[in-house]
């Protein structure tokens, strides 16, 4: 097993020096303040984790780590930060696509642990499928709509329709019993869902269902603006888009696609599931969850064991 | 509520425009019409005239005037138009409706009538004037309870802006606070596993010692404890005492930056003495300094300033007025340059930015209250406004230029000998 790499990327260089010495023994690690540099050191060798700073003069993270994708999609990206704003959440979701959001100041033995897991990601290897799926695996794949707000559920219906019509099935509800009931029957691919539906909250069950059911992807569309959700549905839902409404309808359109895709990509090549690992959601780690997704939780186990 | 004219009414009897003047020349003598200065006529219920007690007197003063004229009906000598109101009129309308015709001097009392335009009685111009005044007393209470609630309210609204912009402000510098807290955190974190090691070290240190005094020492053992003792890391002092100085520099940093807020948002919005207007400006460039730092280049051009007399918290306000504007008018890699100095008996403070600037229709409307170009939810157009009545009241002025394209400079002129006293604050309310 060859070293591994870890960039730290802060233009605070104290953060640097006091980052380093908590990852020395383990790994080569490698900082730099300017993100010009950790993009030239990116191109010319393999780096299997990048900590990122989202504030810095020349580049914001989450631009960094969309670069980052671009030209070394193995490396795992995390952001760090200590700026709390949900556009720079919705960017590090969207575009950079990290593996965690985590808040400066941090608890250091969490995020050796958070490196850890990144690391033993990133080691495994970053082998996209070695085929294009075949025919057979490009069946539709169901996609479940929880949405409330009628206008939202028929652009989706609309967009599916005229562009993928022959890709997915559309399952549409505007209540989380309902869809826990279409979750525990069919197996559904794409989720696409608001954060609040008829009152109830969906965020529990997206990310008990990306810890149960890896293959799931999800795509938040939502009037619901709230930072600490959304880094609660990156660590622990791992969502694959986040979308404020109003969304364009091309935007959601692209989103549906490249989702569908990634929902494709997931089925065929378990490595690459694995770096999509989500954190235990804290309601679960408490045992506070609602009993009908106990329930789902139950019956999701018993599938993915068989 | 307003008035109505018929809390004037005196209900006295009229009489018939065929009684005899002499008769009337008595009713004149009666209790009833002592305060008046005129009797009403009516026929049929409605007034047809008004005679008055000076034309009574002007017919008897006249020799032979009663034996002339006494027995003659007072139709012969009414005045036929009398000012006649409507009793359901307000005080204010009756009262402009009889100013404007009563005649100079006032011989005579108005006739107040119902919506049929019949009689009711008759109203006192004096005590009208009574009334009037009472009125114009209470609008005056209310004028200036007004008043007070406008410039509380007022004082709100600067006070809301500030609140409004220093929230913005507060929620970046907390999250500034967090990068230092971060590094100290963990070097604390760092510390906390090196004192183990060393510990760990001493404990193996002081085992070898006992095995090396010992009265019949056993090499082999004393080669076994100077093993474990390497197996110890080393610890690297250098970078250690590296980490000490970023920890204590990081508190130090936390430390201002709370300083900082507090001194942003003082509350007492108090006049004080010895107030350097260069670390007002400092403490706003340090509160700012979140929304800035992505973009903008300060260059500080600080001259020797003697202290003076201000509202400190105010100032502030305007300065970080002044800065947010630059900073949201500069797309990125901006300059922003905040130059003091003294001239005769004044202190100037520039801010001057190389922004996108003002288009020449636009800069005679900066400073009017909810004027702004920036979209609904960004800007509340209050900025300038506030900031021109802050300067107003320290007796300065606050002047700007702007090109589009080139950039955007505010000059604010204070007085050195402080702000005048006769421009005490609105304060809070
Ligand atoms: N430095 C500047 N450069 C360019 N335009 C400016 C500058 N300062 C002010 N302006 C213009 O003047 C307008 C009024 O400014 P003002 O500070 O009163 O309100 P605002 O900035 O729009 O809103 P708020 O201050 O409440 O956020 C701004 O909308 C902007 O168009
Ligand atoms: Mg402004």
């Amino acid at each position: 097993m060859s070293e591994i790499t870890l960039l730290l990327v802060d233009d605070e260089e104290r953060i640097l020096r006091s980052l380093a010495p908590l990852f020395r023994n383990q790994y080569r690690v490698l900082a730099t303040t300017e993100p010009e540099e950790a993009l030239t050191i990116l191109r010319r060798e393999t780096v299997d984790v990048i900590i990122s700073d989202q504030r810095m003069p020349a580049m914001l993270g989450a631009e960094l780590l969309y670069k980052t994708r671009r030209i070394s999609p193995p490396t795992m990206r995390i952001l760090l930060t200590g700026y709390s704003d949900l556009g720079a959440a919705i960017a590090a979701v969207n575009e950079g696509e990290i593996f965690r959001y985590v808040s400066k100041p941090w608890n250091a033995q969490e995020l050796r642990d958070t490196v850890a897991e990144a690391a033993a990601i990133a080691q495994q290897g970053f082998s996209g499928p070695a085929c294009l799926p075949t025919e057979t695996e490009r069946d539709r794949v169901k996609v479940l709509v929880i949405e409330d707000d009628t206008k939202t559920m028929d652009t989706i219906r609309e967009i599916t329709r005229d562009g993928c019509d022959d890709e997915c099935e559309l399952y549409c509800v505007d209540n989380l019993e309902e869809a826990t009931e279409l979750l525990r029957c069919e197996e559904i691919g794409l989720i696409v869902t608001e954060l609040r539906v008829d009152e109830e909250d969906t965020i529990s069950t997206i990310k008990a269902l990306k810890r149960y059911q890896p293959n799931v992807v999800t795509v938040v569309v939502t009037s619901y603006r709230d930072n600490m959700a959304l880094i609660g549905l990156i660590n622990e839902g791992q969502i694959y888009r986040f979308l404020p409404k109003p969304v364009s309808r091309t935007l959601l359109a692209r989103s549906l696609q490249s989702a569908l895709h990634h929902h494709r990509l997931l089925r065929i090549a378990p490595t690459i599931r694995d770096r999509y690992t989500v954190l235990p959601s804290l309601e679960e780690r408490q045992d506070m969850l609602p009993a009908r997704l106990r329930g789902l939780i139950t019956r999701m186990r018993r599938c993915s064991s068989t | 509520m307003t008035q109505k004219i018929d809390s004037l009414i005196l209900s006295v009897p009229a009489v018939s425009p065929n009684i005899s003047i002499e008769e009337v020349g008595e009713y004149f003598l009666k209790d009833e019409f002592k305060a008046l200065l005129s009797i009403p006529v009516v026929e049929a219920g409605k007034p047809v005239g008004v005679v008055s007690r000076y034309q009574m007197m002007n017919i008897f003063i006249k020799l032979y005037g009663r034996e002339l004229h006494g027995r003659k009906p007072v139709s012969r000598i009414m005045n036929v138009h009398p000012v006649t109101v409507s009793s359901d009129q307000s005080m204010e309308e009756a009262s402009r409706y009889i100013t404007r015709n009563i005649g100079f001097p006032i011989t005579e009392d108005f006739i107040i009538v119902d919506d049929g335009g019949a009689y009711t009685g008759v109203g006192v111009v004096l005590d009208l004037l009574k009334a009037m005044e009472h009125q114009l007393v209470k609008h005056g209470k209310e004028l200036s309870v007004a008043y007070n609630e406008l410039k509380s309210s007022q004082a709100q609204l600067i006070q809301s802006e500030k609140m409004a912009s220093l929230g913005q402000m507060v929620a970046g510098v907390a999250h500034e606070i967090n990068t230092p807290l971060g590094y100290v955190r963990n070097n604390v974190e760092l510390f906390r596993e090196n004192q183990r090691q060393l510990s760990g070290l001493l404990g193996a240190h002081g085992l070898l010692l006992d095995a090396l005094h010992a009265e019949d020492p056993d090499d082999e053992l004393i080669m076994e404890r100077l093993a474990q003792i390497k197996k110890w890391h080393r610890l690297d002092g250098q970078e250690t005492e590296t980490l000490f100085d970023d920890t204590f520099f990081g508190i130090d940093q936390i430390a201002e930056l709370v300083a900082s807020l507090k001194n942003f948002s003082r509350v007492d919005q108090a006049m004080a003495d010895n107030i350097s207007i260069n670390e007002c400006l400092d403490t706003t460039l340090k509160i700012a300094h979140n929304t800035l730092k992505q973009k903008v280049t300060v260059v500080r051009d600080y001259g020797s300033l003697p202290a003076i007399r201000c509202m400190p918290s105010k100032l502030n306000q305007v300065f970080l007025n002044l800065v947010t504007n630059s900073a949201q008018a500069i797309d990125e890699n901006g300059k922003l340059l905040i130059k003091t100095f003294t001239k005769d008996s004044f202190l100037f403070v520039v801010v001057e930015d190389d922004g996108r600037g003002i288009p020449e229709d636009v800069l005679p409307q900066i400073f009017d209250p909810f004027y702004t170009t920036k979209p609904v939810g960004q800007g509340t157009g209050l900025g300038l406004a506030i900031s021109h009545q802050i300067v107003e009241e320290h007796g300065g002025a606050i002047r700007v230029s702007s090109r589009v394209g080139v950039g955007t400079r505010f000059v604010i002129r204070l007085p050195l000998d402080g702000a005048p006293a006769q421009h005490t604050l609105v304060a809070g309310g």
